[in-house]
C-alpha cells in the first residue's frame, strides 16, 4: 500500500515538474523561433542564447503589481485563470508518455492513469479550460474583453465537433478509448497513414481549440487590444499565458499518441521518441504561426462549419465503408 | 472511504444546485450549475458509471452551460434584479399546499395496488418489462417521481411568468 502511494506520489510530481519545464520552455522555442524566422535572434541577454529567460519572465511575474478593475466581477475575475490553468495541468494526468518501465524490481507504467475513457476526458477537460478565457474576458468590464470572450466561447463550440468527428475515426480503427490502448494499437503501422484526413482536421481544429495563429481570434492583437486577458496583470496574466502553453504541450502530446504512434520507434527508448515527436509538433505550431496571417472572424465560423464538419462526417462515413469493405 | 466522498459530494451538489437558484447574478447563478453538474459526475463515478460521469461533463458541463453562458453575455444582464412582491403569492402558496396534500395521499395510499416482491425473470415475463418498471415507479419510488415531477410544473410555469412579465 505504501509502496503504490510513494510510487503514485513520486510519479505525479515528475510529470507535473517535467510538463512545467516544457511549459516554460515552449515560450523559448517560441521566442527563438519566431525570431530566427523573422531574421532576428530573440532573447539573448539572460543566459546562453537566453536559456534562462522563461525563469526571469517567471520571477517578473510574481513581483509585478496586481490591479483588479473597480469594474470587475471580482471572484469571477480571480477564478477565470485559476480554471484555466487548473484545467490545462488536469489533462496531463492521462498522457501515455512510455511504456511500462522496471526500475529497481518495480515495474513503473510511464503514465498517471490509462482510464477506459481517455480521449472523451480529454475532450471534456479541455472544454472546460475554455471557460477560464470567457469568463476571464467577461468579468473584467471591459468590453475589448468581453468581445475576447464571446469568441473563445463560440470558436470552441464551432471547433470540438470537428475535431471530435475525427477523434471518433481514431476510435473506429483503434476499437478503445483508452489513450493506451490506441498508442499500443499502433504498434505496426501509425494512424497517420490509417487515417490521413482525420490527421489533418484534428491539426486544424486543435489549433483552434488552443487559440493560435491563424485562429487566434480571442485575443487577436490587431484588433481586441489583446481580447480577453487584456484587464489581467502580474501572475494572472502569467496564468493564463502558461495555461495557453500547456494547452499547446497537451495537443502535440495529443496528435503524437492519437496519429503519430506515441512511444513506438526504432533505437531509442520510448519516452524518447515521445518527447522527439511532441517537440516535432509543438516547433510546427510555432513555425505555422510565423507563416499564416490571421483569419477574419467570419472566416473562421465558416471554415469550422462548411468545410472541416463536412469532411469530418465523411472521413467517418469513408472509414465505416472501409471497415465493413476489408471486414475489419 | 466512498461514503464520505458520497456524503460530501451530495452534499456540495444539494449546496451548489440551491445556489443556483438564489444566486442574484445570471452568470454566477450558471457557474454554479457547472460546479454541481461536477459534483453530479463525481456521484456517477461512485456509482461504477465513469462513462455517463464523463459524458456529464462533456454534454453537460461543457456543450449546454458553454451556451447558456454564451447567451448570458450577449443579453449583458450585469445588473442585479430585483423582483417585487406579488398578490399572486398567495395563490401560489395554496397550490402549494394543494400539492402537498396529494403528494401525501399518494406516499400514504401506496403500495395497496403494487406487485409485491422484488424484480425477477418470472415477474418479468408475466407482466412485461414496462409494467414491472411502472410498477415500481408508482409504489416504491412515487415520492422522488412525484416531487421530478413538480419540480418541471414549476419550472414551465416559472418560464412562462418570466416571459409574460417582458410582454406586459
Amino acid at each position: 500500500m505504501i509502496e503504490f502511494w510513494t510510487i503514485l506520489i513520486i510519479k505525479t510530481l515528475v510529470a507535473f515538474a517535467v510538463s512545467m519545464l516544457i511549459v516554460a520552455y515552449s515560450t523559448w522555442i517560441e521566442r527563438k523561433v519566431l525570431g530566427h524566422v523573422q531574421l532576428r535572434y530573440g532573447p539573448m541577454r539572460v543566459g546562453f542564447h537566453g536559456l534562462l529567460q522563461p525563469i526571469a519572465d517567471g520571477v517578473k511575474g510574481f513581483f509585478k503589481e496586481e490591479l483588479i478593475p473597480d469594474n470587475a466581477d471580482k471572484p469571477v475575475f480571480l477564478l477565470a485563470p485559476i480554471i484555466s490553468i487548473g484545467a490545462a495541468i488536469t489533462l496531463v494526468v492521462v498522457i501515455p508518455f512510455g511504456d511500462t518501465v522496471t526500475i529497481m524490481g518495480h515495474k513503473i507504467p510511464l503514465y498517471l492513469a490509462d482510464l477506459d475513457i481517455g480521449i472523451l476526458f480529454v475532450l471534456g477537460i479541455s472544454t472546460i479550460g475554455s471557460y477560464g478565457g470567457m469568463l476571464g474576458g467577461w468579468s473584467s468590464g471591459n468590453k475589448y474583453g468581453v468581445i475576447g470572450g464571446l469568441r473563445a466561447s463560440a470558436q470552441m463550440i464551432s471547433y470540438e465537433l470537428p475535431m471530435a468527428l475525427a477523434v471518433i475515426s481514431v476510435v473506429m480503427v483503434s476499437g478503445t478509448l483508452s489513450l493506451v490502448g490506441i498508442v499500443e494499437n499502433q504498434a505496426g503501422l501509425w494512424n497517420v497513414v490509417k487515417q490521413p484526413l482525420a490527421f489533418f482536421l484534428f491539426i486544424i481544429c486543435g489549433l483552434a481549440e488552443i487559440n493560435r495563429t491563424p485562429f487566434d481570434m480571442p485575443e487577436a492583437e490587431a484588433e481586441l487590444a489583446c481580447g480577453f486577458n487584456v484587464e489581467y496583470s502580474s501572475m494572472k496574466f502569467a496564468l493564463f499565458f502558461m495555461a495557453e502553453y500547456c494547452h499547446m504541450f497537451v495537443f502535440a502530446a495529443m496528435v503524437t499518441t492519437l496519429f503519430l504512434g506515441g512511444w513506438y520507434g526504432p533505437l531509442l527508448p520510448g519516452p524518447v521518441w515521445f518527447f522527439i515527436k511532441t517537440f516535432a509538433i509543438i516547433f510546427f505550431c510555432v513555425w505555422e504561426r510565423s507563416t499564416f496571417p490571421r483569419y477574419r472572424y467570419d472566416q473562421v465560423m465558416e471554415l469550422g462549419w462548411k468545410v472541416l464538419l463536412p469532411a469530418g462526417l465523411l472521413n467517418i462515413l469513408l472509414t465505416g465503408l472501409w471497415m465493413l469493405v476489408f471486414n475489419i | 472511504m466512498e461514503l464520505i466522498i458520497l456524503l460530501i459530494c451530495g452534499g456540495l451538489t444539494i449546496i451548489t444546485s440551491l445556489l443556483v437558484i438564489f444566486a442574484r447574478n445570471t452568470v454566477h447563478s450558471a457557474l454554479w450549475m457547472v460546479a454541481s453538474f461536477f459534483f453530479m459526475a463525481v456521484l456517477y463515478l461512485l456509482l461504477q458509471a465513469e462513462f455517463i460521469a464523463i459524458l456529464q461533463i462533456i454534454v453537460y458541463a461543457g456543450a449546454i452551460m458553454m451556451f447558456i453562458i454564451y447567451a448570458i453575455m450577449m443579453l449583458n444582464l450585469r445588473q442585479e434584479e430585483r423582483a417585487p412582491m406579488r398578490k399572486t403569492k398567495v395563490v401560489g402558496v395554496v397550490a402549494l399546499l394543494v400539492l402537498f396534500l396529494e403528494l401525501l395521499v399518494v406516499a400514504v395510499g401506496r403500495g395497496l395496488l403494487a406487485i409485491k416482491g422484488p424484480v425477477t425473470d418470472q415477474l418479468m415475463a408475466k407482466f412485461g418489462h414496462i409494467a414491472v418498471l411502472s410498477n415500481f415507479l408508482f409504489s416504491d419510488y412515487v415520492l422522488p417521481f412525484e416531487l421530478a415531477s413538480i419540480l418541471l410544473t414549476a419550472g414551465v410555469v416559472g418560464a412562462v411568468i418570466l416571459a409574460k412579465q417582458k410582454s406586459e
